[in-house]
């Protein structure tokens, strides 16, 4: 008898429909598995076999093959052992082909007989998406965002008692509200556990994050061990606008593809919950090119960059990284996805973050003080990797200095808190909004020649900069684009004036190590 | 490899006398004293065919752990890979020229040395040499303040014919050349490496600028690495070229101390720029100081020691536009060491704006120096633009 029903299976961050077809007819008993399956999945011939006796049923003692079709697509992941048991109940007579026609199916099973969450349930239902959907339950949550009528399923039992109508479909309480437009409405009340409130002192890195957050400049802080920089970078993602719809299903989707046994990610009990909240990344600097951006031998899997995308990727340390982790950056920094290609697949990812980068301005982070014991040499060596085209992507490049101990013990002067900042934060995007633009860092060329139109004293000072050498022609655009983002946190308008453009510049500083470097 | 040269062709085939020394000049363990023990053998054609043939007097060989026989013994082996001939083919390809002790061109501050080079390599000039030499020295690991004098001074003693000498490492020399090469005397500068490749990579554009205006000589061909110890043997001729030796930062056991050392041994008069209490790259300028070396405050201090203060001029007034509002108490604040503009805004309490508006002026009228995020106070100018690091 052959049987045949649809699943999917995930190649970064996009499900493709996959056919599971089994065959069993007389012959010696065998089961086999033909298709490009990879090894975790040419095991569901033994997880299937136990879970299908454990269910109750009988295991046919005859040739049985699975095929998975389009057999040139290489298949990874158990997402495919539910299906693989469903078709083998109805090849084998156990179980009516007719509720299966048309339903999609997705599950790892137990040895047990229960129906396991799957990596990537998001994106695999939204390739299924068109027809009626089983899930295990556990993935209920997230595949309703795309898949409104999809159904649970807990055990490989259960499925099959309600497929013939013994039973009804669990419908567990949704552990979120559904919100308009199918996406999970989360308050954006909930913030992040930490406050720009926490910050005391800082006046100019606070302002770098704010300017950040509301221009998407991505931001590079220098400074010595310990004045902050990790603190000031974590609460940025706080001030960022609640994404909209689209980019909260683009962010599930990467989490959800990236599967649970991410750090940092979403915990196995509830994969890929659908916040609104950016998401904010911190990858180690020992971490692999391919772990940053992604890819991976045997599948495509979304790296550290398209995790943070629509959020923050914070790189501390940044001069520890190797050379080739910054120099892969580049390319997706630009064009905001990156295209992770192998000999047998290819994907293209989301990589459309702001980039937060803090680093020591020498070994032993203190230089320029004099109780910086680096030799030249030294110096010279640490901010090699972070000169010319690395150093370029940064709108925002600040010295962040310990705060003296008056503002951190004397009283502590009431500072703002998140919840003041980000209302300006919210309108400059409004603003930058409606020059057709998500933030001002994307404005370039004739788009900024019009938005930013610069006061003519504003004109000589960029021309004695360019002058004398100290900003090049890119960098003062760059510094026209962040001086307008600053007008926009002031409420202001155009035309750009001197005071902005100065300010935009001291943001701006040349020399990570402040002069120590000769 | 098989040396075709030394082995079957009769030794001074008109090759020049300096071609032998600089061969030698090669050998392993062979220092200035050595050389000048080869030198005094006699003619140099015939003193490589002695070492060619392993016949060198032990006499030449230093006192030192190698014992003289093995040293003679080294050498001759040595002497079968290289080839005098071709090695001043190379240099000559190269653009190095040889001056020897005694020869022509060999400069002569150094002629009454108690311990000469008997050979140096030069690229460029070494006539710039005979001009009143100032050694301008000081510690790699300076600060902005240190740069920033070594600067000025390299490039006022240069625009009144002195030429200024340095050793082209990081730091103050690299600062005191730069000067020097926009003043107009031509420059010198003594390495410690081959002159292949003479100094740090971030000063081999400076280099190739010294050695295009004036002089960079060393005593060690081409090919030799910089090992630490050379620079302190380097150290004695910078010393012994100058006849004023300014130390503009140095910490207490800096290699500028070794200059010090010997220039006060060669009876040269050491000059010291006072510096802030409590930068260790000021302690030993200020030790110095302490121990009665002359006081440097400007290139008017160094002309008098020379004996040529009829070319110093009137101290310049300061002819710097007076600061008002925001950037006179924004200058207030400030110190002459770097400050950031977060501890200005703080001093001032003035908000962020104001101070950076009130930098950018200061700035263009040549109070305040700005780098990395920092700003620090600058010295009036002796007239002329103030230069920016």
């Amino acid at each position: 008898m052959l049987a045949s029903v649809s699943s999917a299976v995930v190649v970064g961050v996009e499900g493709h429909g996959v056919r599971v077809e089994v065959h069993v007819a007389g012959g010696l008993p065998s089961f086999s598995v033909v298709g490009l399956p990879d090894a975790s999945c040419r095991e569901a011939r033994d997880r299937v076999r136990a879970a299908v006796l454990s269910a109750g049923f009988r295991f046919p003692p005859e040739r049985i093959t699975v095929n998975l079709a389009p057999t040139d697509l290489r298949k990874h992941g158990p997402c495919l052992d539910l299906p693989i048991a469903l078709a083998l109940l109805v090849a084998s007579g156990q179980l009516d082909a007719d509720p299966l026609v048309g339903t999609g199916f997705l599950g790892e099973l137990g040895l047990d007989g229960s129906v396991r969450p799957v990596v990537g349930a998001l994106p695999l239902a939204e390739v299924l998406g068109s027809g009626p959907l089983v899930v295990p339950l556990r993935n209920l949550d997230e595949v309703r965002l795309v898949a409104p009528g999809a159904r649970g399923a807990a055990t490989l039992r259960g499925v099959a008692e309600c497929l013939q109508g013994e039973s009804p479909w669990p419908d567990p309480e949704p552990r979120r509200s559904i919100g308009a437009g199918g996406v999970v409405g989360e308050s954006s009340a909930e913030r992040p556990s930490v406050d720009l409130a926490d910050v005391q002192g800082h006046p100019l890195g606070r302002l770098a994050i704010e300017v950040a957050a509301a221009g998407g400049h991505h931001t590079l802080l220098v400074g010595p061990p310990g004045a902050g920089k990790t603190m000031l970078a974590e609460r940025l993602v706080g001030l960022l606008p609640d994404l909209t719809d689209q980019e909260a299903l683009e962010v599930a989707r990467v989490h959800s593809a990236a599967g649970p046994t991410r750090p940092g990610g979403p915990v196995s009990d509830a994969p890929a919950v659908l916040s609104r909240r950016p998401p904010f990344r911190s990858p180690h600097h020992t971490a692999s090119v391919v772990a940053l951006v992604g890819g991976g031998s045997r599948t495509l899997r979304p790296g550290e960059i398209s995790l943070a995308t629509s959020g923050v990727l914070f790189m501390d340390e940044l001069g520890e990284f190797p050379a080739a982790h910054l120099d892969a950056l580049r390319q997706p920094l630009e064009s905001g996805v990156v295209d992770v290609v192998r000999a047998s697949v290819s994907a293209r990812l989301p990589a459309r973050f702001l980039l937060v980068g803090a680093t020591n301005p020498c070994p032993c982070g203190f230089a320029p003080d004099p109780r910086c014991r680096c030799s030249p040499a030294q110096i010279q060596r640490y901010v090699r990797r972070l000169s010319g085209p690395v150093l370029d992507r940064f709108d925002l490049r600040v010295r962040i200095e310990r705060p003296d101990p008056e503002s951190l013990f004397g009283g502590g002067a009431a500072v703002e808190s998140t919840g003041d900042v980000r209302p300006r934060v919210l309108g400059a995007r409004q603003v930058a909004a409606g020059r057709g633009v998500r933030c001002n860092r994307m404005l370039r060329g004739d788009a900024l020649e019009r938005h930013a139109p610069l006061h003519p004293d504003a004109v000589d000072l960029l021309r004695d900069r360019v002058d004398r050498g100290t900003l090049s022609v890119r960098g003062a655009q760059r510094v026209r684009a962040v001086a307008l983002t600053l007008i926009d946190l002031a409420g202001g308008s155009p035309p750009i004036g001197v005071d902005d453009l100065l300010l935009a510049e001291h943001l701006r500083i040349g020399d990570v190590t402040g002069g120590a470097a000769p | 490899m098989n040396p075709a040269g030394p082995s079957h062709r009769p030794a001074g085939a008109g090759l020049p006398d300096a071609a032998y020394l600089a061969t030698m000049a090669g050998l392993d363990l062979v220092g200035p004293a050595t050389l000048r023990r080869l030198a005094s053998l006699g003619d140099p054609a015939a003193t490589w065919e002695l070492i060619r043939t392993g016949r060198v007097p032990e006499s030449v060989c230093a006192a030192r752990a190698v014992a003289p026989r093995s040293q003679v013994e080294r050498w001759r082996r040595q002497s079968e890979t290289v080839d005098p001939e071709s090695a001043w083919i190379r240099l000559r390809h190269l653009g190095i020229g040889v001056v020897a002790l005694g020869g022509d061109g060999y400069p002569r501050m150094l002629l009454d040395d108690p311990d000469p080079p008997a050979v140096l390599f030069t690229l460029g000039d070494p006539a710039v040499l005979d001009q009143p030499c100032v050694a301008v020295v000081g510690t790699r690991k300076s600060t902005g303040y240190g740069r920033g004098v070594a600067h000025d001074l390299g490039r006022e003693l240069a625009a009144v014919g002195v030429c200024v000498v340095s050793g082209l490492a990081l730091g103050i020399d690299a600062a005191a050349h730069a000067g020097a090469c926009e003043g107009g005397a031509p420059p010198a500068a003594v390495v410690g490496a081959g002159l292949d490749r003479p100094c740090p990579g971030a000063n081999l554009a400076l280099a190739r600028r010294v050695a295009a205006l004036g002089l960079v000589c060393s005593e060690v061909p081409p090919g030799t690495r910089a090992q630490p110890w050379r620079f302190p043997v380097r150290n004695r001729v910078v010393a012994s070229l100058a006849s004023v030796v300014v130390v503009v930062e140095s910490a207490r056991t800096g290699g500028s101390m070794s200059t010090v050392d010997h220039a006060v041994a060669r009876d040269r008069t050491v000059l010291a720029v006072p510096g802030p209490v409590g930068n260790p790259a000021s302690e030993g300028c200020n030790a110095l100081i302490a121990e009665g070396a002359g006081v440097c405050t400007g290139v008017g201090d160094v002309l008098a020691a020379l004996g040529l203060s009829g070319l110093v001029r009137a101290t310049p007034e300061d002819r710097r536009e007076t600061p008002g509002g925001d950037a006179a108490t924004v200058l207030d604040a400030l110190c002459w060491r770097p400050e950031s503009v977060e501890f200005l805004a703080r001093e001032t309490r003035l908000d962020l704006r104001a101070v950076v508006r009130g930098l950018d002026w200061l700035e263009r009228h040549g109070w305040v120096r700005r780098t990395g995020g920092f700003v620090q106070r600058a010295a009036a100018p002796p007239g002329g633009p103030p230069w920016s690091p």
